[in-house]
């Protein structure tokens, strides 16, 4: 097969899928309650019984089908889990687990997307632990990132050993990363585009200032380039690539955070706005797995 | 989606390098500097080109109707990726294959064709670029370069300026200006040996002979030298800083670079300090990003679409990736480069310095990001 930067008919047929599945999500409820965020429950649900969630497991399709869809549901303003149960679960079970699928290096620490009835694996350093979270009810965290954060019951903190590389598990943990990322970075930055249009001061439309449109087109440059890297470690399955695409994700995420906070001004960080629901999860994925400096510092012995 | 190499693209790297390894010399790195703008590279070349067109490896994604070998744009852009990591020992003859000869086929007349693109396929053709000016650089369409009409053809008066090559070109892709509007601009094609035609070294930072001064006074030429009609310079130009823009793969000697940096530093051990290891992935992720990107494009290219917007963002990445390695080099291995011993690492720095320059400023790549990719209103 020659190279080839589009994608091909099934993989244009599943993103189409997704956005028509998804279309009614892709603005604020109505009535919008302000709030840090937005449950994507309702959603991970449809897609999950639409079958999209074992999009792996299909024939022909992988780790770059599912990186198409973390990504697609990242770009939505509503917190969904997908990485999790998407591209690391197929690691765990033939089968689908329960989901909400969440993953994290300290068991005792706020995980996101723990949840009653899902799964929890833990990056134990040298195993990986396995937490069946069916009657365990987490115990929600107060936090102002715009994901649904909760902590497991101490009793529970141990899991099960479970017979997987942890290596393996940090490279798609951080795969999922880039892809969520890349999405929240597109939808942060395509909703910005937009503002900088409308907005006017000193009588013209900021985005006709230089100095703001520099500042988006390099966020651009990063946002291109993470999709880049994101997709091509999906399709190589290479650790190094993998880390590479999460940190430099991570690194490009405080740019594009602090350039599409900055053109909104204080409309970004009122609560009925919703660019924080992009921003606020950035935020809370900067350091998740270890962040960029750790990530790649990790992967260095690999070049 | 695949991002994949076919073993015929992989075969074809193989080819392109048992080729380099057998035609450098073993002294190669120290005595050309892996400075093509030398004198020696100049010299090496003149030789080389011919060669590498023997051997099918000049313009091999070229249709064979004009001496090329009708391969796809990827075989394009392996072939430069491999010579400009070796420092490009086609010296700027690496510019006919990846804009002159396209946008001569594109805009010349069929004697246009027959007296130029002939000769760049067989690798005996120098050229140099007369775009800028003195008070036309990123405002390229400022130019004053004038040409009248006069005789049977146009006299030329006006000068350029970082005119790479110039030394050794035997033809010129000059523009000049045809008329008083602000885009009234025609592209020549002017042989450099016509009277009235002076170079003047500029001695520069990067390499011996990267830039000139070409003065032009009294330049008489026939009309047979106007590529692509009188008054049609711009349009013709849109078409060279496409591939002129994702042209050289500048990650191919960054990358080698920060590779041979690595190397040194495990044998320092300093390889082991997280804070160089973390900005050296950092370093290769942006390599990689903009290896990925410019072959986005070439993917582009090899399906027969249009130049898109995107050309300039992807331009931009690759500005990116070799700031970093510079930076990566100028902190971890400032010592090397002031002993100035190892060429590889002292050439990518140099060459690095030139990435955000060369071939339009990036701050007028960001500008037409802004423009043709994110659509926003103009200033």
């Amino acid at each position: 097969m020659s190279m080839d930067f589009d994608l091909n008919a099934d993989q244009a047929a599943l993103e189409s899928g997704i956005r028509s599945l998804t279309e009614r999500y892709r603005g604020l409820p109505t009535p919008h309650e302000a709030g840090h965020f937005l449950s994507g429950e309702a959603i991970a649900r449809e897609l999950r019984e639409a079958g999209y969630y074992d999009v792996a497991r299909q024939e022909g399709m992988g780790p770059l089908e599912s990186v198409l869809l973390v990504e697609a549901v990242a770009a939505l303003p509503y917190a969904v889990e997908a990485a999790g149960s998407v591209l690391i679960a197929p690691l765990v079970s033939r089968d689908a687990l329960p989901g909400p699928v969440a993953v994290c290096s300290d068991a005792g620490a706020a995980i996101r997307f723990l949840a009653e009835g899902g799964t929890l694996l833990v990056d134990a350093g040298h195993e990986v632990r396995i937490v069946d979270l069916a009657g365990v009810v987490p115990e929600p965290v107060d936090t102002p990132f715009a994901y649904p954060y909760a902590r497991l019951p101490a009793a529970k903190h141990k899991g099960e050993l479970f017979d997987l590389d942890p290596r393996k598990l940090r490279q798609y943990w951080q795969l999922g990363l880039a892809a969520e990322i890349t999405g929240a970075m597109q939808a942060a930055l395509d909703l910005t585009l937009e503002y900088v249009k409308q907005r006017k001061q000193f009588g013209r439309a900021i985005g006709s200032f230089q100095a703001v449109q520099h500042r988006l087109a390099e966020s651009a440059m990063q946002v291109h380039s993470a999709r880049m890297l994101t997709r091509a470690a999906a399709m190589s399955g290479s650790p190094l690539d993998c880390a590479m695409a999460a940190s430099y994700a991570q690194e490009a995420s405080m740019q594009v955070v602090y350039n599409t906070h900055q053109f909104h001004g204080a409309m970004g960080l009122t609560l009925e706005y919703p660019l924080h629901y992009w921003t606020q999860r950035l935020r809370a994925l900067q350091g998740e797995a270890g962040g960029a400096s750790a990530i790649a510092q990790g992967a260095a012995g690999l070049l | 989606m695949n991002f994949d190499w076919t073993s015929e693209h992989d075969a074809f790297r193989e080819r392109v390098r048992d080729f380099l390894a057998a035609e450098l010399p073993p002294d190669w790195e120290h005595e050309s500097r892996l400075d093509n703008s030398s004198r020696y590279v100049y010299e090496f070349a003149r030789t080389f080109c011919p060669r590498l067109a023997a051997a099918g490896l000049m313009v091999p994604h070229w249709p064979t109707a004009v001496g090329g070998g009708g391969l796809d744009a990827y075989h394009h852009w392996i072939l430069n990726e491999e010579m400009w990591a070796a420092g490009e020992p086609r010296a700027y003859q690496y510019m006919n294959v990846n804009w002159i000869g396209p946008t001569i086929l594109q805009y010349g007349t069929p004697g246009q064709i027959e007296r130029h693109v002939g000769r760049i396929a067989r690798g005996e053709a120098f050229w140099c670029q007369g775009f800028s000016e003195p008070n036309a650089g990123s405002d390229l369409a400022a130019l004053r370069t004038r040409a009248v009409p006069s005789g049977n053809g146009w006299r030329i008066n006006g000068s350029k300026i970082w005119t790479s090559g110039a030394s050794f070109a035997d033809t010129c892709f000059l523009l000049a200006r045809t008329g008083d509007g602000k885009r009234e601009i025609t592209a020549f094609l002017l042989p450099m040996n016509t009277p009235g035609v002076e170079v003047r070294v500029v001695p520069g930072i990067m390499g011996q002979r990267s830039f000139h001064e070409v003065f032009l006074t009294d330049v008489d030429v026939d009309e047979g030298t106007v590529l692509g009609g009188v008054g049609q310079g711009w349009k013709v130009v849109g078409t060279v800083l496409h591939f002129e823009r994702v042209g050289a793969p500048r990650y191919a000697l960054s990358q080698r670079a920060l590779m041979r940096a690595m190397e040194i530093l495990r044998e320092r051990g300093r390889f082991d300090d997280p804070v160089v290891r973390a900005r050296a992935v950092r370093c290769r992720a942006a390599g990689e990003a903009a290896r990925y990107n410019s072959l986005s494009v070439i993917d582009q290219r090899a399906k027969g679409r249009p130049p898109s917007a995107v050309t300039n963002l992807v331009r931009y990445s690759q500005v990116i990736g070799d700031r970093l390695v510079s930076e990566f080099l100028g902190e971890f291995l400032g010592d090397v480069l002031v002993a100035n011993d190892e060429p590889l690492i002292a050439a990518a720095y140099k060459r690095t310095a030139s990435s955000g320059i060369a071939g339009g400023s990036a701050e007028i790549l960001l500008n037409a990001v802004t423009r043709d990719y994110l659509n926003l209103p103009r200033e």
